[in-house]
């Protein structure tokens, strides 16, 4: 899951949550989809951790270099 | 008039070099009088000539032919005229016959007034239009930032003052060099014409500013030179003209690349406020920064409401999967004999076994909807 990018996952994480909410899923499969679609959001969730990370930083560069 | 006499040489008819000028002159004489254009130059006047003298040039073409008045005369017109002036001269051609020399005598000289000059402007303007020298297509955009900036300006004008401080004061780093020279009078359009070359000449020239504050009418001639229009035309950098106030248009605004209509709107035409430009740049940080923020937060919302969508979702189809067990068990329960019982019906059982025929005298369980009782069969129908 490494080499997909944020808009990949959070595409699939949607289309999970669609799936789960049609309620055409069997149990199992519904408890698959579910357990997946966790991974799916804490991948996404560390990916926007890093960026706020990141703007953070340079918001704080930028003010350091400002006259 | 003199009688213009032959030789006679066998079969030559031969005059002598006085009968011929005379002969010339006569015929000269008779030429009507008419006026001439064109520019004064090397004008000779001295209190003991009985005349005085001066060549008159075309300055389209440089064509020239000597006048000449009598001393007494030019005087009286009080014209004071200076070489370059351009001026109407009425006279009549005529031979000088001492030495074969060809001029025109004056008869009166009028300074070029403003309603001969506007008409010749208006011609020149013409000419020069349909040349195409004043085409859109001809101008060339200015550097925005120049290594170096020509001014052509007068040596104490005000307009140098203007056109420097309006560059220092925008962009101090910039670098001008000042190309000083004659701004009005008749040795201007030349002299404009030399600074102009002279700053070409500098590789590092990336601009030229031709600046001269407001002046009359005749001031701003030269501005409207033949000559200098075809220069600047002709400069391999940008010009930009500045001469003059907002109501002035002299011919150089038609040919530069850039029109300001003062010294000062030519200054800030040339450099770009640094000012305004580091405050552009600060602010396209600052909206970078916003627009980074922008997309992490939209981001972050998106992936938390379909975390919450996800979080409910199992928990939504285990009730709905519940609701139809349930509603599976109320068709079950509906299905069940204990329904039809309540209808009124009984099941019969002989030991344990349901039966569906019975003899007399045997022992048999009776099942009701409530309950049941045991029961001994007394008699059989059918």
């Amino acid at each position: 899951m490494a080499e997909r990018t944020f808009e990949e996952a959070q595409a699939e994480l949607e289309q999970i949550v669609a799936r789960l909410e049609k309620g055409e899923a069997s149990l199992d499969e519904a408890l698959a989809l579910w357990e997946k679609g966790e991974e799916l959001y804490a991948y996404c969730r560390a990916k926007l951790d890093a960026a706020e990370g990141k703007v953070e930083e340079l918001a704080r560069r930028v003010e350091e270099a400002r006259p | 008039m003199a009688k213009v006499e032959a030789l006679p040489y066998d079969d030559k008819t031969v005059y002598s070099v006085a009968a011929f000028n005379r002969g010339v002159a006569q015929w000269l004489g008779r030429l009507p009088t008419v006026w001439v254009e064109g520019e004064v130059t090397e004008l000779r006047r001295h209190d003991r000539w009985a005349s005085v003298f001066f060549t008159l040039k075309d300055p389209a073409d440089g064509s020239c032919v000597g006048v000449t008045m009598p001393r007494g005369q030019f005087d009286g017109l009080r014209l004071d005229l200076q070489d370059g002036e351009r001026v109407h001269v009425y006279g009549r051609p005529e031979l000088f016959e001492k030495r074969g020399d060809f001029r025109l005598r004056a008869l009166s000289i009028q300074r070029f007034g403003i309603g001969a000059h506007l008409a010749a402007l208006e011609r020149l303007k013409a000419k020069l239009a349909a040349e195409g020298l004043f085409a859109q297509e001809r101008k060339r955009p200015l550097p925005f930032l120049p290594r170096c900036i020509g001014l052509v300006t007068g040596n104490d004008a005000a307009a140098k003052r203007d056109v420097l401080t309006t560059i220092q004061t925008r962009f101090p780093p910039a670098h001008v060099v000042v190309a000083e020279t004659y701004v009005q009078g008749p040795r201007a359009a030349l002299g404009i014409i030399d600074a102009l070359s002279a700053l070409c000449a500098r590789d590092d020239v990336d601009v030229i500013v031709l600046a001269r504050g407001g002046g009359s009418f005749e001031d701003l001639l030269p501005f409207s030179d033949e000559r200098l229009v075809r220069a600047i035309a002709a400069c391999p950098v940008p010009v930009v003209s500045g001469v003059g106030h907002e109501q002035d248009t002299p011919l150089c605004d038609f040919v530069a690349d850039r029109r300001a209509s003062t010294p000062t709107m030519a200054g800030k035409l040339v450099v770009p406020d640094l000012a305004e430009v580091l405050r552009h740049l600060e602010s396209a940080r600052t909206s970078l920064a916003r627009g980074v923020r922008r997309t992490v937060d939209r981001d972050v919302q998106s992936l938390e409401r379909a975390h919450e969508r996800l979080r409910r979702a199992p928990a939504l189809l285990v009730e709905r999967k519940q609701a139809r067990l349930e509603a599976a068990k109320g068709r079950l329960t509906a299905l069940s004999p204990k329904a039809t019982l309540r209808r009124g019906y009984a099941i019969v059982r002989r030991d344990g076994a349901v039966v569906s025929r019975v003899a007399v005298g045997e022992r048999v369980d009776v099942e009701l909807a409530e309950g049941g009782f045991g029961a001994r069969v007394e008699e059989t129908h059918g």
